[in-house]
């Protein structure tokens, strides 16, 4: 933009009489709303390629998630809850990472919380955790999830955007990171609430003898 | 009695046509209305959700970018401060664990907010080529150990916890991060291997 007009300007200047710049008191006003405005104009330019460059394809992608939600029924996945709800070693799994995954697709921020009911309460705060984790490494793939907070991976994605690279590569490993990270998550919330559980209950029973 | 006796042949032909073509209509209905719904659902989320943070997020890029202090802009300024930290698994690493710490994470969680603005400030560094792109994806990790501390007590009541649970999940989740925080930045830098580097 100011490359053509600073052309069209120099076409310009063989017809028209040259102006002089304008200096002094006046200069440094028109200077001070130059830089003013600048601003804006960046920031502008900034929202157009936000607009153009992510909103198209996230409102055909975010149709057809819900419609597909909608046509399964987020209800089916109640039974995974009661499943996840049983003790053992092989349901850390369903717990911390189906579970979490399911109920952050399906049910998406904030409702996907709700699944912790069919747990027992000692492993509700570590499903919590695992959950909320989720939020975040799930909206490189699956933004209708949590679109209110996409931009913690669409901004540095941006960086890699205008860089030329590929950012599908990012999302894809961010996802991935992002589930054995929930995993990791739910099995160390849950020991440390178990212990909190067990030193508040000794407590407890101390106070009482 | 001819007529009886045929009528409800005619008319059971009849009528099994007229409920297939109504369970073809229900069918085509209900498909298209949820498809209908599901794009009212999601231009609403655009409008509400999408597009005010869009606007917030291009104001603070033009200040960042456009605003000139000393011959070089807010974002050149922030970018001294940042590189160092985000362009080396040490500084990331500090980064996870400052946003970790137990009476920090609750006050930087809301909204994402401050992991939102952090990622776009990256994302413009990482453009100009200050952070190397391979420092992207433990970056993610780095910014983001304190996602949802600030609505635990929320959280644990949606899925119908006891008040007892939410007195031990609330310090038992803040404890953990600070653990978690730091391991999920280390995962992500060892699986960032291959990812973008120049060979």
């Amino acid at each position: 933009m100011p490359a053509t007009f600073l052309a069209a300007a120099l076409q310009a200047a063989e017809e028209t009489p040259t102006v002089n710049e304008p200096g002094g008191f006046w200069g440094a006003i028109a200077g001070w709303a130059d830089a003013f405005i600048g601003v804006f104009e960046q920031g502008g330019a900034t929202f157009m390629g936000l607009v153009t460059g992510i909103i198209p394809t996230l409102i055909v992608l975010l149709t057809a998630v819900n419609a597909l939600i909608r046509f399964i029924g987020p209800e089916k996945i109640d039974k995974i809850g009661e499943m996840a709800a049983r003790p053992g070693l092989i349901y850390y799994p369903v717990r911390y990472l189906v579970l979490p995954f399911l109920a952050v697709f399906f049910l998406t921020n904030p409702m996907a919380y709700t699944m912790g009911r069919f747990l027992p309460e000692r492993y509700k705060p570590a499903f919590y955790d695992s959950a909320v984790s989720f939020v975040h490494p799930i909206t490189g793939i699956f933004p209708h999830a949590n679109p209110g907070e996409l931009f913690v991976f669409l901004g540095i994605a941006a960086g890699i955007i205008e860089l030329g690279l590929n950012e599908t590569d990012l999302a894809v490993r961010y996802l991935m990171v992002g589930l054995v990270v929930i995993l990791i998550r739910g099995v160390v919330t849950e020991f440390i609430t178990t212990r909190m559980i067990a030193r508040r209950d000794s407590e407890l029973q101390e106070a009482a003898a | 009695m001819s007529t009886t006796t045929t009528s409800p042949k005619r008319g059971g032909g009849m009528s099994g046509f007229n409920t297939l073509l109504v369970r073809i209509g229900k069918a085509v209905g209900g498909v298209v209305g949820t498809l209908y719904q599901a794009g009212r659902d999601t231009i609403d989320t655009v409008i509400r959700n999408i597009l005010p943070f869009m606007a917030f997020i291009a104001v603070l890029i033009g200040i960042i970018n456009g605003v000139v202090i000393n011959d070089r802009t807010i974002g050149g300024w922030l970018a001294h401060l940042i590189e160092p930290l985000a362009s080396n698994l040490v500084g990331l690493l500090a980064i996870s664990i400052f946003c970790a710490i137990p009476i920090l994470s609750p006050v930087l969680g809301p909204g994402a907010v401050i992991a939102q603005v952090v990622g776009v400030l990256l994302g413009t560094r990482i453009a100009e080529g200050d952070i190397p792109p391979q420092y992207a994806l433990p970056a993610l990790f780095a910014i983001d150990p304190q996602v949802g501390c600030d609505f635990i007590p929320v959280g644990l009541a949606l899925g119908e916890a006891e008040p007892e649970t939410v007195e031990v999940g609330v310090p038992a989740v803040l404890i953990s991060r600070l653990f978690t925080g730091p391991i999920s930045v280390v995962l992500a830098w060892l699986a960032s291997f291959g990812l973008y580097s120049s060979s």
